[in-house]
């Protein structure tokens, strides 16, 4: 019947033309837009880990909206980004991230989302000879770890906060200043507890190598059971390796990480004791991760402060 | 004499086709009917059914006067040879042995006196040289024949067999059919599915010509003639036997 | 103190040998029900399970995910089976694709994980390669209990292990219930699976499942002797992979434990006494050079044309 085939083409006709509507309304919403100031007046930035997030909230006062992508617990090494978070990201003003091969799984996407908006790697500035590496020659990421090397990464960011808002440079500086005096005292304060720990016993055994630059500050042994990353699996020799050198010391505690599985370190721990040396768990320590948001532990003063801690009594001899 | 298989209105299906519908029949003991029909008509499916391994729509049946389950000691089953995976590691004595599981107990081991039950079996059928060869290296006649024997170690009192002769040499169906007729002297009965109507006159005494529903039903003289196969298979062959009317 | 080695070393290759053993069983009886397939459909398909007792028990609490592993794995199970009865779909297909459905959804799942705010989540990614080498002292106790249950259940039932899986049809007449078989299959394989994925993972549990028995096919004719073999080749291929992963500087265990079964695989395909290749070249050559002694004239021979 005539009627049919006509009625029948038309329905085609609009589902294609539905189709493609959608098609293009859905690249639309890709394209990006400017980087800039917001209608509220607000730079809006977008970090990946919080302990870029919660520093520069505080730089930035109220004349930024920082977030995170990677909330309390979650691993930075195997953190992959979803379309939603490729969404905020491409809302946001600018963008912070760790660099330094921390954020592996997201290289491509800050590449692609750079074109259009400033993606600042808050540790590419810092010098090549103040960087720690492994055996193998790659770069320690954990820089946030240490005070001097994160106010360098800091200063960079707020750089480039000035720069998209010009207005508020000074208002910026300042908030800066304020917290770096903070810094400084939270530095003080750690050395002055690990001086407690005595000569022989400064010995950090966590899960992962997160911690060289703290032990490069604080003067302590750092010994990771998993490497730089956490995307290898442990093998027998390491726990046998992280063992011998527990006995070697003769270190009282290791620590387990909030993002890490406590499986290996807990191997370590009934393996060392197999052989009479009682190691006990020192506590959890913040690593690639702060604590949850609103508690202490989820600012990145409260979270170093909460390490230095339980680090110093764990290994140390008991006085303050 | 009672019937010792009674079937009422049995119908069932296979994968979506009506494959038996309203079967009704009886089954006297010490008869070795013949099974027959074309391609599809549920042969299989009808014995699969009434051992309870597929299920049925609707229809009683009884065993002996009394339910399957409470039978299934007196009834033994011979299953069509390309059902089992001839590759398995065992050998033509551990077969028949399985005959005799349920008489050996659940989860207890077999004694010499069921080693020597099996290997009489194998023996009445000629297989007794091949009691530790492995089943992979038998012939077809040599596997229907450790499958025969089997059977016959369950010392039932009513057997299934499906497809027996199917793709065995001429020694071993003369060995299977007076096996056959022994067991029906011995006033056993017995209910053999099969495909070759040159010989059904010859072997059984009974027929059952089946086509989805009952054909017809009855002593091979009077029963298996050019009228009813022509009913049974619907005129796709043509009957070159004496017999007409 | 064993050979010198640590009691980390002891407990790990304690346990990879148990866990062989077990699986090597477990895999016969799957290789002759001719589902090797649903040993890697299983596998694959407790992930999601994982996954799940993570979130439930809020943090990384063992028995709730292995309890998730089982019961994702079962109904993975239940979907094959009802697949395969409800539609056209053979079980080869329904199995591939209840693996990759259930495998998608848990990796689905685990960067969802990854993303929430809650401590140790990079412990579900062992689940999913192994982590042979943390394993402790309990995880002992625990391969064993499990083991021995294992091969009590095999020994005990054997002549209904073998009836069930040659001839299940047969089986059902003399009064073994098909249905209590699959059961209790089903059962042994789904708890070696989720004792095993510890160790080596969901993607490799497959290959410690298959291997050994398709390598113990290879030296005998009998069933009672291939599940022994399988156990043997389990057993061995733990011990082996794990012993080599201590010679290097963080070797991962669980991927040289599936090498040092492949390897047995490969000794058995050319070695083995029943069907091995170099027993079926000899074979032929020796049947070859009968012929040719008997059969042909002596004119032939002194050509030297044969042989």
């Amino acid at each position: 019947m005539k009627k049919n085939e006509r009625s029948r083409r038309r329905l085609y006709a609009a589902v294609w033309l539905i189709g493609a509507m959608l098609i293009v309304s859905a690249c639309g919403a890709g394209i990006e837009e400017k980087a800039g100031v917001d209608a509220k007046g607000k730079l809006t930035i977008m970090t990946t880990i919080a302990q870029i997030a919660d520093p520069i909230a505080v730089i930035g006062g109220e004349r930024v909206e920082v977030n995170s992508l990677m909330g309390p617990g979650v691993d930075p090494h195997l953190f992959t980004a979803t379309q939603g978070d490729i969404q905020k990201l491409q809302e946001a003003d600018m963008i912070f991230y760790n660099g330094l091969g921390l954020e592996i799984n997201m290289v491509q996407v800050f590449e692609q989302i750079g074109k259009d908006r400033p993606v600042l790697a808050v540790g590419d500035g810092i010098a090549e000879d103040a960087l720690l590496h492994d055996e193998e020659g790659a770069i320690d990421p954990h820089i946030w770890f240490e005070i001097d090397l994160w106010q360098q990464a800091l200063t960079a960011a707020t750089e480039q906060m000035k720069e998209a808002s010009p207005d508020d440079a000074a208002y910026f500086d300042a908030n800066k200043e304020q917290y770096f005096a903070e810094m400084n005292r939270l530095k003080d304060e750690a050395e002055a507890k690990m001086a407690h720990i005595p000569e022989g016993k400064r010995v950090l055994v966590t899960a992962h190598d997160a911690f060289g630059y703290f032990g490069r500050m604080l003067d302590l042994d750092v010994i990771g059971l998993q490497g730089l990353s956490t995307d290898a699996e442990i093998g027998l020799t390491d726990i046998e390796e992280t063992i011998a050198i527990l006995t070697e010391h003769q270190v009282p505690a290791v620590f387990v990480e909030s993002s890490i599985n406590p499986e290996s370190i807990n191997a370590v721990i009934e393996g060392a004791a197999a052989a009479g040396l009682d190691v006990q768990l020192g506590g959890e320590l913040f690593s690639d991760a702060m604590g949850a948001a609103g508690t202490e532990e989820g600012t990145y003063l409260g979270m170093y402060a909460h390490n230095v801690n339980t680090i110093a009594q764990a290994l140390g001899d008991g006085e303050e | 004499m009672d019937p010792v298989l009674q079937v009422n209105q049995l119908n069932a299906s296979y994968r979506k086709n009506k494959v038996l519908t309203d079967v009704q029949f009886q089954i006297a003991p010490g008869t070795l009917t013949g099974i027959i029909g074309p391609n599809g008509a549920g042969k299989s499916t009808l014995l699969k059914v009434l051992l309870e391994l597929h299920p049925r729509l609707s229809g009683t049946v009884s065993f002996f006067g009394t339910t399957y389950a409470k039978a299934k000691s007196r009834i033994g089953y011979v299953p069509q040879r390309g059902t089992v995976d001839w590759d398995f590691p065992t050998n033509a004595l551990d077969v028949v042995m399985m005959g005799l599981y349920g008489k050996i107990g659940w989860l207890r081991w077999p004694t010499r006196k069921h080693r020597e039950l099996a290997l009489q079996a194998l023996n009445e059928m000629g297989m007794a040289d091949y009691a530790e060869r492995q089943i992979s290296q038998l012939s077809g006649g040599q596997q229907q024949r450790v499958f025969l024997a089997r059977a016959l170690v369950q010392d039932a009192d009513l057997y299934f067999l499906d497809e027996p002769l199917a793709g065995v040499d001429a020694a071993t169906e003369r060995a299977i059919m007076n096996t056959l007729k022994l067991l029906k002297e011995q006033g056993k009965t017995v209910l053999v599915v099969h495909h070759d109507l040159q010989t059904v006159a010859d072997y059984f005494d009974h027929v059952f010509m089946l086509n989805r529903t009952v054909v017809a039903h009855g002593p091979t003289a009077d029963v298996f003639h050019q009228n009813n196969i022509y009913r049974t298979y619907g005129g796709t062959i043509r009957w070159m036997g004496e017999k007409s009317g | 103190m064993i050979l010198g080695l640590s009691h980390n070393a002891q407990w790990v290759l304690a346990s990879t040998l148990i866990l062989g053993m077990a699986a090597g069983v477990v895999g016969c009886l799957a290789y002759w029900k001719r589902q090797s397939l649903m040993s890697d459909a299983l596998s694959h398909a407790a992930l999601p399970g994982v996954i799940i007792g993570f979130v439930l028990a809020g943090s990384k609490n063992m028995p709730v995910m292995i309890l998730g592993a089982a019961v994702s794995a079962l109904l993975g199970a239940m979907m094959i089976q009802w697949i395969r009865t409800s539609s056209r779909v053979k079980e080869d297909a329904a199995m591939g694709m209840v693996l990759s459905v259930f495998f998608g959804l848990g990796i689905m799942l685990l960067t969802w994980v990854n993303r929430m705010p809650g401590g140790n989540q990079s412990g579900l990614d062992s689940f999913i390669f192994g982590q042979a080498a943390s394993m402790v002292r309990e995880d002992v106790y625990t391969m064993a209990i499990t083991a021995l249950l294992i091969l009590a259940v095999s020994l005990i039932g054997y002549k209904e292990w073998k009836l069930y899986l040659f001839d299940p049809a047969f089986a059902k007449g003399v009064g073994l219930s098909r249905a209590t078989m699959n059961v209790i299959y089903i059962v042994l394989l789904v708890v070696v699976i989720v004792i095993g994925i510890q160790a080596v993972g969901v993607i490799l549990m497959a290959a410690l499942l298959i291997m050994p028995s398709v390598s113990a096919r290879y030296w005998t004719h009998s069933f009672g002797w291939m599940m022994v073999l399988s156990a043997v080749f389990g057993g061995v291929s733990g011990l082996a992979g794990t012993w080599i992963s201590t010679m290097g500087q963080g070797w991962p265990t669980g991927p040289f434990i599936v090498i040092a079964a492949a390897a047995l695989f490969v000794l058995s395909l050319s070695f083995g006494m029943r069907k091995g290749l170099l027993v079926i070249a000899l074979q032929h050559r020796a049947q070859r050079k009968k012929l040719s002694g008997t059969a042909m004239s002596s004119s032939a021979v002194q050509r030297g044309g044969w042989g």
